[in-house]
């Protein structure tokens, strides 16, 4: 019962900071919703038994990348012009209307007996060690041990990528 | 239970490909800057007329000044990464025979099927970088980092190929993807590529965005992301979540292989990244993306209640078929532009594409189809690449002289360039499907297979649609044969030694392909017993 609370507390607000970060006009805003929609969804997982994963989280999410975010915004330093007006077309109010009805009748289908009290919190707390140090880093470096290297590559990737993207015209 | 050499085995032509690149982005740390005060004339340095025309740059262009530090020679990358990329495509071929194994703990498998979609890479890879050698030495753009990001996307492709689990998939596919938005943006002059590339980055995380949301449903029914778990569940029944997951893995995969209504960015991106890179998106991001979808609608959805059932796959992926040959078709015709024009006709061979991959929901011709797709994913990756080829020595010259892309630059190009003008209408005639080409085999085997599913309309809305293709892929002939010379061009007569390579490879392959698809079709015998069952 009080997990169920707590869910509702954490999903409602997770969700709706999430779309503060998308709606925000001022950069500063959206990356603060950010932080927040980061730190509730922590909250989720340690619903799901995922201790670990939620501190990481914190540390990392809400804490290191978000104050990268925070200094390219600052380094950024948009003015009030350039943030562009707010304009409510036809297509916008379409879209944003026809999001939220798929969303919510995937999650009212589907995911409606999946969370709280349903099959992947069940499989979390059957397994020993879920969750800990020993069982996340046994799922990282053996069961998926081809993604985790595949993921090194993709990182090497990301950096010569950005130096190409980011040097002189060629 | 970690992973041992077999493993390693399985992913070898992976390995090969990001070693080559690693190669060459460290080679580039012992490259030094000439001074010809010292040493002379060395170093890529224009000597004979020819190459001295060649070099009048367009404005912006970097090195463009007589400088006294000329940029080192780089001559070797395009050589050392193809070299790379024939030794992936030994690798993958060498191992064809090879009985089916899973590796890394079922994440992944190396299988037939993986193995010809590796060597079909491998391939493209190979021809592209002979493509792209001529083209960036003449726009002095050579750089260790494209060909090192060219083979880094071709070793995520491969890993495409041989991935068993929605996690792998997903970061192979980044790999991918990553590196072909990087490669789109390489040639930065003027707004159009940049334009391109940002499209296509955006567009392109927003696809991955869908998949990701599909893999994250799987995983919420099945409670597992191995492709052979997802059938297990499935066979005890699926569920709604089921159905929506396969529905935006469907949809997620349907942008990157550019299906009507997914297409919007191909015109743009075609048509502003470099034409090397174009020709190398056309062939093998399509052979990795149809790679994937088949392992996922096969491997994981291949029950044939998920298939063929009322909520099955199949007639997603027919509407898909259905819209993508008409719409890209009907589009193709008024494009005055030869690259918009390709990038129109890709996503209608696309739409055929799609043909052979609903005609695999049947238990049935489901051999017929893959080795159909199959061979119509190397056909026209081998035509694809050499259209775009001859489209970049053409572009190159109009680089250098500032002109727009248009079909009036390729009036009368059989008078000044007939070699050029043969290679270009043979490619034109084999993506229009006339035999004996390699486009009218793949385009037979697809049909072929699409009437034995019982998907009859949808043949003949190819055919119907073939037919329309035909009108704007002979207008490039007609230009090339037929109109008066405009513009008369001094360049022509400069040496086309690794493009000619490339182009008398690809002409060479699309013969063979159309003269005698026996052989490739034993090859991909191996790759169609994976998926029998």
């Amino acid at each position: 019962m009080t997990e169920s609370v707590f869910f509702w507390i954490f999903a409602v607000l997770t969700v709706l900071l999430a779309a503060q970060v998308v709606l925000r006009r001022n950069p500063v805003h959206a990356a603060v919703s950010l932080v927040g929609a980061f730190f509730f969804l922590s909250g989720i997982y340690l619903l799901l038994a995922a201790q670990l994963i939620a501190i990481l989280q914190v540390m990392v999410y809400a804490g290191a990348v978000m104050v990268l975010f925070v200094f390219v915004i600052m380094l950024l330093n948009l003015k009030e012009e350039e943030m562009g007006h707010e304009r409510l077309t036809a297509w916008k109010i379409i879209g944003g209307a026809s999001i939220v009805v798929t969303t919510g009748l995937i999650a009212y289908l589907a995911l409606g007996n999946a969370y709280p009290t349903g099959l992947l919190r069940d499989m979390a707390r059957t397994q020993p060690g879920f969750g800990s140090v020993k069982g996340v880093g046994q799922a990282l470096y053996i069961a998926s041990v081809l993604p985790f290297e595949v993921t090194s590559l993709l990182l090497t990737i990301a950096v010569v990528g950005a130096v190409v993207v980011a040097k002189g015209k060629i | 239970m970690s992973f041992n050499a077999a493993d390693l085995q399985g992913v070898l032509p992976a390995i090969i490909l990001s070693v080559g690149a690693l190669f060459l982005l460290t080679s580039e740390v012992f490259l030094r800057n000439v001074r010809p005060a010292v040493l002379g004339h060395a170093g890529g340095i224009p000597t004979s007329p020819a190459e001295r025309v060649e070099a009048k740059l367009p404005p912006g262009a970097q090195g463009a000044s007589p400088s006294a530090v000329t940029p080192p020679d780089r001559r070797y990358q395009a050589w050392v990464a193809a070299a790379f990329a024939a030794l992936g495509l030994w690798a993958s071929l060498a191992q064809l025979g090879d009985p089916a194994i899973a590796i890394f703990n079922g994440t992944a498998a190396s299988d037939g099927f993986a193995r010809v979609v590796a060597a079909v890479v491998c391939g493209s890879l190979l021809l592209s970088c002979l493509v792209a050698f001529g083209y960036l030495e003449a726009l002095r753009a050579t750089r260790g980092e494209f060909y090192a990001l060219a083979l880094f996307s071709a070793s995520g492709m491969c890993l495409l190929g041989q991935a068993t689990d929605l996690i792998v998939i997903f970061i192979a596919l980044e790999v991918m993807s990553l590196a072909v938005y990087c490669l789109s943006a390489y040639l930065r002059r003027g707004n159009r590529p940049a334009e391109a590339a940002f499209k296509y980055f955006v567009l392109g995380s927003f696809a991955s965005a869908i998949f990701l949301y599909g893999a994250a449903l799987a995983y919420g029914a099945t409670a597992s992301t191995r492709l052979v778990d997802i059938a297990a569940a499935l066979r005890g029944g699926g569920s709604g979540l089921l159905w929506a997951a396969a529905a935006l893995l469907v949809v997620g995969f349907a942008f990157k292989v550019a299906a009507v209504p997914f297409h919007m960015w191909v015109p743009d991106v075609y048509d502003g990244a470099p034409a090397p890179v174009t020709g190398f998106m056309a062939a093998a991001v399509k052979v990795a993306a149809f790679a994937t979808l088949v392992r996922i609608l096969l491997g994981g959805f291949g029950d044939p209640v998920a298939a063929l059932g009322a909520h099955g796959w199949q007639r997603l992926v027919v509407w898909l078929a259905g819209l993508t040959m008409v719409v890209g078709n009907l589009l193709a015709i008024p494009q005055r532009s030869v690259k918009r024009m390709l990038a129109y006709s890709s996503i209608a061979h696309a739409g055929y594409l799609l043909v052979a991959v609903a005609a695999m929901a049947g238990p049935l011709p489901r051999q017929d189809a893959i080795g159909g797709l199959l061979f119509y994913l190397a056909s026209y990756g081998a035509t694809v690449i050499g259209a775009f080829g001859v489209v970049a020595i053409i572009e190159r010259k109009l680089a250098l002289s500032g002109a727009g892309d248009d079909l009036s630059s390729w009036a009368g190009l059989s008078e000044r360039h007939p070699a050029l003008a043969a290679a270009m209408s043979l490619f034109m005639v084999s993506l229009a499907g006339i035999p004996p080409t390699a486009g009218f085999m793949a385009k037979l085997t697809v049909f072929r297979a699409a009437v034995s599913a019982e998907l009859v309309p949808l043949a003949v809305l190819g055919v119907l649609t073939s037919v329309g293709g035909l009108y704007y892929y002979l207008r490039v002939v007609v230009y090339v044969y037929m109109m008066p010379t405009t513009k008369p061009d001094a360049v022509m007569g400069e040496r086309l030694v690794a493009a000619g390579l490339a182009l008398i490879g690809c002409a060479v392959l699309v013969v063979w392909m159309g003269v005698q698809p026996g052989a490739f079709a034993s090859v991909a015998q191996n790759a169609v017993a994976v998926f029998s069952r």
